[in-house]
């Protein structure tokens, strides 16, 4: 060990380079460089924005996931929330509504009752929470296709095209909204009571119980989070795409849970830190956009996503061993 | 569930021991009975030979993935990825059995599929030790998009003779069920079938008791492949042509299956038997939900409300006491 090793100062420096939310960085700017001096275009100030923009919506959908993952749990019905958001809130518009926000604050209102819901089946009826999401994931997509049938719905709201294409001091403002939601969800977790519940709760729940964690109303919340960040993102998803159809939302299941593992949360729970999923996020953005670069077939591009993820898995998520 | 029947505890020893194994699925059997009886009363066809053939053949791909669920859940693994797989089974068995390979080369092709991929999603969870739910979800898109390069979109062809006979007017469906329960029996008496109730309920204590933990668990998820390519196969049998995407729901319904039936999440704990009264179950309601008339999209959201329902009630009765 050299002498900088031994100092306060060299320690907090050496935690923070073998840190995974570091390493998941170092990952990202390194899949850049590589890629800027491949493909052409590809390190230009407008299109890393641009990715930037891309992962926003995944990081807010992994917002939600990485609550839910550290308490222990797993919530594989974000997808279909995405697709309810896009497709409920072109049908929430009213006349005496000019700026649209009454109608974003409604649908956000019901992707969290509907967080709300898997975390009463999950506290409450005690359903296993994969059991659960998933069963809520195929209820809402039956729901969606007696909604909305076949066809897209365009968004008429003002709100929502601001946030999916006005660009305030050249940044894009669904860049803007996932600062904004990293800040709260940072502090959140690690700076208050309750975000030191969730990581009691996800590691070990009779342990937590016992002393006196509100188990029930912490498991409510922390869906109830997943639900209201799963509805953000599709607020924003459809301001950036203009339309809303059934299947949306899709990709974002994979990726939420991709994001917040690569990103160094435990599936297991009770370890992690948002601070990962960030980078996270990024990174499942630009192996999309490699992905879309190298010019396959559906089912090529299919079999790439997920073995990319399965090998950045390999480098950074793998469990302790036993025994 | 510390006590593994085998082959060898004869007489004495044998029966009791099932007779426990039995407690917790008792009800359960006693549910799929009432509704055996309450769907045979409302629709008579089930008594008939071409009735209980087309009835058999409805359950029997919802019985395989719910075995290959339960394995895997049996060791402490799970498969997110077991629709992707009888979507390839059944793409797979539709571009090759009508061609050059005939339907004994499809078969094995379809079965070494399964076992590969299988094998393969085994050795990455327990070799490269990465949580299973994750490699599984990636694998369904690895194999999701196998099933789309071979078939981008549904057609092929099964020979007529062999839809005839696995979804035709005979119980083949039936009897290949009760096949595949006995060599479920069988394996149970091997070695590596021992070792999986113990892989899963304590594996440290089993690996120090000598006990092959990771080949259990990686021939758990190798047969659990062999299990979902298999139910692709008959499902095309039964379509007469592969689509890349007919799986999709057999994802959920594996786990919601196995789950009715007594398995739980954490391994160890549950019965195969209990795990097909649950596919059963899951089956039958369907079955009623179809002849009521309720579209597919309908049959969507009642399922959901079904399963959460299904598997809340027991987990809400244990606690009560």
């Amino acid at each position: 060990m050299t002498a900088w090793n031994d100092s306060a100062g060299g320690r907090r420096a050496r935690a923070i380079l073998t840190s995974r939310p570091f390493l998941t960085l170092a990952m990202v700017a390194a899949v850049w460089i590589v890629a800027s001096f491949v493909s052409r275009g590809f390190g230009a100030y407008g299109h890393l924005r641009y990715l930037v923009e891309l992962g926003a919506v995944i990081g807010l959908v992994a917002a939600g996931q990485t609550f839910v993952v550290i308490a222990g749990g797993i919530d594989l019905s974000v997808a279909a929330i995405v697709t309810v958001s896009a497709i409920s809130l072109p049908l929430l518009s009213w006349q005496a509504d000019p700026t649209g926000l009454a109608s974003v604050l409604a649908v956000l209102a019901l992707t969290t009752a509907i967080g709300v819901v898997n975390g009463l089946g999950v506290a409450l009826l005690r359903v296993h929470p994969m059991i659960m999401t998933l069963a809520m994931a195929t209820f809402l997509q039956g729901l969606l296709i007696i909604i909305a049938g076949g066809s897209a719905v365009t968004a008429e709201n003002p709100l929502v095209h601001w946030l999916g294409n006005a660009r305030p001091a050249g940044i894009p403002a669904g860049i803007l909204l996932w600062l904004a939601v990293s800040v709260i969800v940072l502090t959140v977790m690690h700076a208050t009571p309750f975000g030191a519940r969730i990581f009691a709760m996800g590691a070990n729940p009779l342990a937590a119980s016992l002393s006196g964690v509100p188990v029930t109303s912490t498991t409510l919340t922390v869906y109830g989070i997943s639900g209201f960040t799963a509805g953000l993102a599709g607020v924003l998803v459809l301001g950036m795409n203009g339309q809303g159809y059934v299947g949306i939302g899709d990709p974002y299941l994979l990726a939420s849970i991709a994001a917040v593992v690569l990103g160094g949360t435990s599936i297991l729970g009770g370890l992690g830190t948002y601070a990962g999923t960030i980078p996270g996020s990024i990174l499942l953005v630009t192996i999309t956009a490699l992905i879309t670069v190298v010019n396959a077939s559906p089912g090529w591009r299919s079999i790439l996503f997920g073995s990319l993820i399965l090998g950045l898995l390999l480098l950074s998520g793998r469990e302790q061993a036993r025994r | 569930m510390s006590i593994i029947p085998s082959a060898k505890s004869t007489g004495a020893l044998y029966w009791p021991v099932q007779a426990r194994r039995n407690i917790g699925v008792r009800s359960l059997f006693l549910v799929v009975l009432a509704f055996l009886v309450a769907y045979g009363v409302l629709f008579p066809g089930l008594f008939t030979a071409s009735g209980f053939a087309k009835f058999t053949q409805s359950w029997f791909p919802l019985a395989l993935v719910a075995m290959a669920q339960a394995i895997l859940m049996l060791t402490g693994g799970i498969s997110l990825a077991i629709g992707a797989t009888v979507s390839l089974g059944a793409v797979i068995a539709a571009t090759t059995m009508a061609g050059p390979l005939g339907v004994a080369g499809g078969t094995a092709a379809v079965a070494l599929a399964g076992l590969g991929i299988g094998a393969a999603t085994g050795f990455i969870v327990v070799k490269l030790r990465l949580p299973a739910i994750v490699v599984t979800l990636a694998g369904s898109f690895i194999i999701g998009g196998a099933a789309l390069l071979i078939l981008p979109r549904p057609g092929g062809s099964i020979p007529a003779w062999l839809s005839d006979l696995l979804a035709g007017d005979t119980p083949a469906a039936f009897v290949l069920l009760v096949v595949i329960v006995l060599l479920w029996k069988l394996y149970l008496a091997t070695p590596l079938g021992l070792s999986l109730y113990a892989a899963g309920e304590n594996p440290v204590g089993a690996y120090r008791s000598g006990v092959p933990v990771d080949a259990a668990r990686v021939a758990a998820y190798a047969i659990s492949g062999l299990l979902s390519t298999g139910a692709g196969l008959f499902v095309a049998a039964q379509t007469g042509s592969g689509d890349p995407v007919i799986g999709t729901a057999f994802t959920l319904n594996s786990i919601a299956a196995a789950v009715l039936g007594g398995i739980g999440f954490l391994g160890g704990q549950g019965t195969m038997r209990g795990a097909l009264a649950g596919s059963l179950l899951l089956s039958l309601m369907i079955s009623v939900m179809f002849f009521l008339g309720f579209t597919p999209v309908a049959q969507y959201v009642a399922q959901g409300l079904i399963i959460i329902g299904a598997v809340a009630i027991p987990q809400f009765r244990k606690v009560q006491p």
